[in-house]
């Protein structure tokens, strides 16, 4: 029998501030009554549907809030951390959701940000550098530690981050989906060292929605839903069916669902578009009521591709077609209006303003439309946006929350809320469902597959390959900045066989 | 407690959380109505507005630009320029009144257009931009005056802003026309949810269809058009146009009643009735200062004081409300 070292009881939090404490008089929890306990050397799973409440859960571990009621123990005894160094001094370390890198600083500098390697008076750059570089080395990963961390990709940010919080000595380490940006071979990668971490006797409280990872890490699954402990299971019992259940109060129908028809137009044509000075040229279309699918490796250029298309990112010749004209080069209003749209995969800093509410947000895209005269309608406004909180299940106390307080996938929702809004014809999506429980996701498929049947063109670009399977009619793979193989065949569409053009 | 009373305390502490500087203002006020002989005067609260409403109308301006996380800090020179402008156009050459103003909000704009091309285009921080701009301007109001102001200006031009319709001087009526307009501009038209966003967050704004480029250039010709504005009202209040008009000490007092009324430095933030009431405190201070007699130099520590206060009262309510 494992020796419990973490354990929470009774936990209640309600919603805050951003000093972490209750708004005055408010009676709405975000935990209530909620128990978990992480045992030594092992992977702990924590799951449940977006706004469940995981991530406040952690914050509260992490030191970062308090918890308003009820206790955590280390070891056996009572302790509150003040602050997020209390916590990380007392061996826990805190992978958040939301990257927390400082974007104008390097690789290195990041990794060491308040702990700088000195000689003497001064900042000791080269051996940070080096060392820097062997640990990520150690990790598997080739970043060199000198670049500046706003040229990294959202993956290799995420990287980072990992490898920032693993360089402290932690006895527990929280890593809050820490996946959502990885494709294949980096999270291969992440439970390789994961497993090593289990076997060096650390514990880790693991968070995720993709199921399929569960069963190859977790030891044991603690589930939550709207703020309360539904139960704990282990892996051995694990069921996927019942864990469902457990999330979301009842059972799924089918994932995925296909009931669109490709029609013969095509709606984008990209020619010999190279997306820097050196790769090679890209070529591929999509049609009116497809579903194309742009799979391939971090890095192979699938996001620069996409913000090249909507433009957002110099390219380098080519040209780029949109029902027979060319779009190269417009500004990103000037699409919109046409009907194109790109869904970043950066919900942070390109897809949401998090400062606004949910329903300025929802309506960003599409003021313009809506208010051809310019005079605002708030009446309006706030039935449409509680039509897309509704159509989504977005969780939320009010279409005026800002943004900053919702949940991770939450806010993602709202980035698709305002991206259906604007009635697109083309449908340029990076990572749709990042961060999105199975519940929500299938409504997403459900979403893209209702546009597709009305005749919207959609490439989705997406590192999850049961999605580029499940939805796409075809699936083009990238490899270092060009296309590397176009399957057509549905037979084909299989997961080792997609890996192989991707390596 | 019954449940319309909180309501009502509700609503009070939604207001007091957007409207900072209007708590702010009414505290000031109630304190200078018991403590400030001559103070609680119609009279009085008159010649605080009329002092008021010039400053306001330069306020609107920075607020806009504020809200971009950038800065104007040619705001006091090319109020300068503008007077020196004007009265030159209107007594110097002689030309009609209409073609003087005309040209003169031109020349606002301009100024206004360049500030925004730089900031935008050569994407140089506006804070370093404009310290450049202002010194520029403040050499062109002195080349074109000589240096030397241009004294008792026609009474045909100076009856746009000494009149009285209705009572109401008209330096006063224009002032609110123009918070009337911003208020719709800012809070109620597509053009203030855009400023707010890019001002939050460029990226996501742009990506999101707004003209973040087009829209950063306009509120700086915004901005420079309302100070020319401001420019022709103060000539005619002073009866003489000067190349020092304005200058440094103008531009912080209107960015100060901008920031007592919320405006935030980081962009994003700002309010039309927020720096209406910041402009309108500072100008309490200034005429409590008047009443008892106090030197010059003691009201600028006065004001310091006072908006170290705002912005405490502004981080404590945030926090707490
Ligand atoms: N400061 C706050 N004010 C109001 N509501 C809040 C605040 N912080 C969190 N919430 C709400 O609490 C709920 C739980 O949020 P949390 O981030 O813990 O969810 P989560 O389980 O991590 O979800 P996801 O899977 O989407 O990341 C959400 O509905 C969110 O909107
Ligand atoms: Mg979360």
């Amino acid at each position: 029998m494992k020796k419990t070292i973490l354990e929470m009881n009774a936990i209640t939090k309600f919603i805050f501030d951003e000093h972490g404490q209750p708004l005055r008089g408010t009676t709405v929890k975000i935990l209530e009554d909620v128990h978990f306990d992480v045992k030594e050397a092992e992977v702990h799973v924590l799951v449940g549907e977006n706004g469940a409440g995981k991530s406040t859960l952690m914050k509260i571990i992490g030191g970062i809030i308090p918890a308003d009621e009820g206790e955590m123990l280390l070891d056996g005894e009572v302790i509150t951390f003040a602050g997020p160094r209390e916590s990380l001094a007392h061996g826990i370390g805190f992978i958040h959701q939301e990257l927390n890198l400082c974007l104008n600083l390097d690789v290195a500098q990041n990794i060491f940000l308040g702990r700088e390697r000195q000689k003497k008076l001064f900042i000791d750059k080269a051996s940070m550098y080096t060392e820097a570089r062997e640990m990520l080395l150690r990790l598997g990963f080739d970043i060199d530690p000198k670049t500046m961390v706003r040229d990294l990709s959202t993956a290799q940010q995420q990287i980072v981050e990992i490898v920032k919080v693993l360089s402290y000595d932690c006895r527990i380490i929280i890593m809050d989906e820490p996946t959502a940006s990885l494709t294949k071979s980096e999270i291969d990668k992440l439970f390789a060292i994961i497993h090593d971490l289990r076997r060096n006797g650390i514990s880790i409280i693991y968070i995720s929605h993709r199921f399929e990872e569960l069963k190859e890490i977790g030891d044991r699954i603690t589930v939550l839903r709207d703020g309360r402990y539904i139960g704990t299971v282990d892996i051995e019992d694990f069921d996927y069916d019942k864990i469902i259940s457990m999330m979301v109060g009842r059972k799924l129908g089918a994932m995925f669902q296909s009931s669109h028809q490709v029609q013969d137009e095509v709606v984008l044509e990209v020619k010999g578009l190279r997306i820097s000075r050196n790769t090679e040229p890209i070529n591929l279309y999509v049609r009116s009521g497809e579903v194309v699918g742009l799979s391939g490796l971090v890095g192979a250029g699938r996001t620069e591709l996409g913000k090249s298309i909507f433009g957002s990112r110099t390219y380098y010749g080519g040209e780029i077609l949109y029902m027979g004209e060319e779009i190269g080069g417009l500004h990103p209003s000037n699409l919109i209006e046409k009907g194109v749209i790109y869904l970043s995969e950066d919900r942070k800093l390109e897809g949401l303003v998090l400062d606004m509410s949910l329903k300025d947000n929802i309506t960003m895209a599409s003021l313009k439309r809506m208010y051809p005269k310019t005079k605002i309608d708030f009446k309006r406004e706030e039935v449409v946006a509680q039509e897309s909180i509704d159509k989504l299940n977005i969780v939320a106390n009010s279409v005026e929350q800002i943004c900053n307080t919702l949940s991770g996938g939450n806010q993602q929702k709202v980035v698709v809320a305002k991206w259906l809004l604007t009635n697109p014809k083309l449908l340029i999506l990076d990572e749709p469902t990042r961060g999105i429980d199975v519940n929500a996701k299938s409504e997403i498929y459900k979403i893209i597959d209702q546009l597709a049947s009305q005749g919207v063109a959609i490439l989705m670009i997406s590192s999850e390959l049961p999605e580029i399977i499940g939805m796409s009619d075809r699936i083009y793979v990238m490899k270092r900045g060009a296309i590397a193989a176009e399957l057509t065949d549905k037979r084909e569409f299989i997961q080792e066989k997609i890996l192989s053009h991707t390596l | 407690m019954s449940t319309t009373q909180l309501l009502f305390s509700e609503k009070v502490r939604r207001f007091v959380k957007r409207n900072g500087s209007v708590v702010i203002f009414l505290i000031l006020a109630i304190i200078a109505s018991i403590f400030v002989k001559n103070f609680f005067a119609l009279n009085n609260f008159l010649t605080i507005i009329k002092q008021a409403a010039i400053p306001i109308i330069a306020c609107l301006g920075i607020t806009l630009v504020l809200m971009t996380g950038g800065i104007d800090l040619s705001l006091g020179y090319t109020l300068g320029l503008c007077s020196i402008t004007v009265g030159l156009l209107v007594k110097g050459v002689g030309l009609p009144i209409w073609l003087s103003i005309f040209i003169t909000l031109l020349v606002g704009l301009l100024v206004g257009f360049i500030n925004g091309i730089l900031v935008q285009v050569v994407k140089v921080p506006a804070f370093i931009v404009t310290l450049g701009t202002g010194y520029i301007i403040f050499g062109i109001a002195q080349i074109v005056s000589s240096g030397s102001d241009i004294n008792r200006l026609p009474a045909n031009f100076r009856a746009i802003g000494v009149t009285n319709i209705f009572g109401l001087n008209t330096t006063v009526l224009i002032s609110l026309i123009i918070c009337v307009v911003m208020y719709y501009l800012l809070h109620h038209s597509t053009f203030g949810r855009s400023l707010s966003a890019f001002g939050f967050n460029a990226k996501a704004a742009r990506m999101s269809g707004i003209k973040t480029e087009r829209l950063n250039i306009s509120v700086y010709m915004i901005c420079s058009f309302l100070v020319a504005i401001a420019a022709i009202l103060l000539t005619i209040r002073v009866n003489c146009a000067q190349p020092t008009m304005g200058g440094g000490v103008y531009t912080f007092e209107v960015i100060t009643g901008a920031i007592i009324g919320g405006a935030s430095l980081f962009g994003g933030i700002g309010t039309v009735i927020g720096s209406v009431f910041g402009v309108l405190t500072i100008k309490v201070l200034e005429n409590c200062i008047n009443l008892l007699n106090v030197s010059y130099y003691t009201y600028q520590a006065f004001q310091g004081i006072v908006i170290l206060l705002a912005i405490i009262f502004e981080n404590v309510k945030n926090r707490r409300l």
